[in-house]
């Protein structure tokens, strides 16, 4: 463990110190990314200029939604991009991922080491920024447990995201040239967890509760931070499930990908 | 060190079907065709040798050495390597042997070869000492010192795959996996390579497999080799007793000092003529070289004179066009 650890830390060395020698492109990127967050922040902000709100939410409110999952998804998407299904499927293929297999470290740890994407960072700042002035248009008193509740959630929501790359990438063994399949689960997932939940049909909202439990990583922390009333009355520690739901999701896509590479190990490529 | 029984490998290969409905049709249906990659393979081997594993593209040559290294699953059969399941074993079993695959690199692209080395270092937890002997060493021998410092990406072929091998022998491995290890090599290149496998099998006493489609590799490296035709073994044993076995004829090249129009000679027949030079077929078994060059010498004046072996080429050839092999 502590040698998975070390090595990890020398891994992620490499990934920077190899990104910092495209420094024009990362730059670029940097920005890039960066505005990218800035204009859909934008369009949403100018949706809310025609219709005022989203099922009864304000601007500010949805914004702190939307940031949230922004900023969280960037950083997962910085740390976790070893297993992000597009770039690993093209791993797979080439046998990149074979050379992994070949060494005697644990596998999850190598594909967390094998990429890290400084260049996310732009997104993650400006996340934050958005995130930041979206909490100055929202009038409300912040508490100890609402700052503790606010931090959970990010955490809780890399690790949802993380689990969903890794049930992406895992995809890859079975079906590699249908990654549009994979982003249903990834940027679907994103989708979801930065609108209002009960905006959605109440199909979809069960699956999202029940089944994959997005709707406490990010809606009822939110009812909370933001006091707002609970359409669905669920019990009163329900935004507090969201390291649980997090942890769970995650959990589950790493037995996944247990599963996926002993598939993988009896059919190859 | 290595014992493989009746090993298997099959392969379900799925239909493709295109598109948006197919991709979603790809995930649920299950037609199949079943490929046999390797079919019934068996062999041993032992400590120290060194191995050519040969056979044409898609004779199941690749299934074999990712079954010995641990990446695939055997459907049937037995595969132990130094009393460990290579699968089930990995990171124990990995940890214990070197593998190179010519057309990949296990090397970290945008970073100096030297870095490379030292992560590889504290992956394979290497003692400083034997690290820095090994490398010193392999430093001298595979001549590393110019591009050292230079990144991965902008190597030459040759240059990558010294990088390459010198990554899969820093941690003193019992038994070196080389899958193509020339391929796209120039002469010079190729024979330094060859020269090191050689060195690093008999100095280290490092077992070498090695799978090539280039027979010189096999022809300068390899005591024992291996063939492998559609999944299944054709021949294994030494080189020699293959040629013997079943290698074509002969061959006498005759320098003639005088113009003779018919140099016919008992127990050879003429293969061709060029000027004065004139070339033999004889079977081995048959006739000795000795035998037929005194009947020569005894009928006509020879200025020069040259025996040529049956080119493995050619066996493996006749081998496989012929199937000499098959029951």
């Amino acid at each position: 463990m502590k040698h998975a650890l070390n090595l990890y830390r020398r891994l992620l060395g490499v990934q920077i110190r190899s990104q910092m020698q495209y420094r024009a492109s990362f730059a670029l990127e940097l920005v890039g990314t960066g505005l990218i967050a800035l204009f859909e922040y934008a369009s949403l902000a100018l949706v809310f200029e025609r219709f005022d709100n989203l099922g009864g939410w304000t601007l500010g409110q949805v914004a702190f939604l939307y940031d949230m999952a922004e900023f969280s998804f960037g950083i997962m998407d910085m740390i976790f991009a070893g297993f992000d299904p597009s770039l690993f499927g093209q791993n797979v293929r080439r046998g990149t991922f074979d050379q992994l297999l070949l060494r005697p470290v644990n596998i999850s740890v190598q594909v967390l080491g094998s990429e890290f994407t400084l260049r996310r960072i732009g997104k993650i700042i400006v996340g934050a920024g958005i995130f930041a002035s979206a909490l100055a248009l929202n009038p409300v008193a912040w508490t100890p447990p609402k700052a503790l509740l606010a931090t959970l959630m990010a955490v809780s929501q890399v690790a949802f995201f993380g689990g969903l790359f890794i049930i992406g990438a895992t995809i890859t063994f079975w079906t590699v040239e249908s990654i549009e399949v994979v982003n249903i689960f990834t940027y679907g997932g994103n989708y979801m967890i930065s609108h209002p939940m009960h905006i959605f049909p109440a199909g979809l909202r069960q699956f999202f509760t029940y089944i994959i439990p997005a709707i406490f990583l990010a809606y009822y922390p939110a009812l909370y931070i933001l006091e707002l009333p609970d359409p669905f009355r669920l019990p009163a520690f329900a935004p507090w499930l969201a390291p649980l739901a997090g942890l769970s999701v995650l959990m589950a896509a790493l037995a996944f990908w247990r599963f996926g590479i002993r598939y993988y190990q009896s059919t190859g490529t | 060190m290595i014992r493989v029984e009746n090993l298997s490998k099959h392969f379900k290969v799925f239909k493709h079907h295109r598109g948006a409905m197919g991709t979603l049709r790809n995930l649920f249906t299950r037609q199949y065709n079943l490929v046999q990659a390797v079919n019934g393979l068996s062999f041993e081997i032992q400590p120290g040798e060194l191995v050519g594993y040969i056979g044409p593209n898609g004779a199941g040559k690749s299934t074999t050495i990712k079954m010995l290294t641990g990446l695939l699953v055997p459907t049937s059969g037995e595969l132990s390597v130094m009393g460990l399941l290579p699968w089930r074993d990995r990171q124990k079993y990995v940890a214990r042997v070197g593998a190179v695959f010519g057309q990949r690199t296990t090397l970290w692209w945008d970073l100096p070869v030297i870095e490379s080395l030292n992560l590889l270092q504290h992956i394979y937890k290497i003692p400083a000492a034997s690290f820095k002997q090994n490398l010193d060493e392999f430093r001298t021998t595979l001549e590393l010192d110019p591009f050292l410092d230079t990144p991965v990406r902008a190597l030459s072929l040759g240059q990558r795959m010294r990088a390459d091998i010198c990554a899969a022998l820093l941690h003193d491995p019992e038994i070196l996996f080389l899958d193509e290890p020339t391929i796209g090599l120039d002469v010079v290149a190729k024979e330094r390579i060859r020269q090191f496998i050689q060195q690093v099998n008999r100095e280290r006493g490092t077992t070498v497999i090695l799978t090539t489609h280039d027979l010189s590799d096999v022809e300068k490296l390899c005591q024992r080799v291996m063939i492998i035709d559609r999944g299944k073994l054709l021949f294994e044993g030494q080189l020699d007793a293959l040629k013997a076995q079943f290698g074509g004829k002969r061959e006498l090249l005759v320098d003639f000092a005088e113009d003779y129009p018919s140099p016919q000679i008992e127990g050879a027949e003429i293969a061709g003529r060029e000027g004065g030079r004139v070339s033999y077929r004889f079977a081995r078994g048959e006739i000795a070289a000795s035998e037929l060059i005194g009947r020569i010498s005894a009928k006509y004046r020879i200025r020069d004179l040259e025996v040529r072996e049956p080119q493995i080429e050619e066996t493996i050839r006749r081998i496989y066009e012929e199937r000499l092999l098959e029951n």
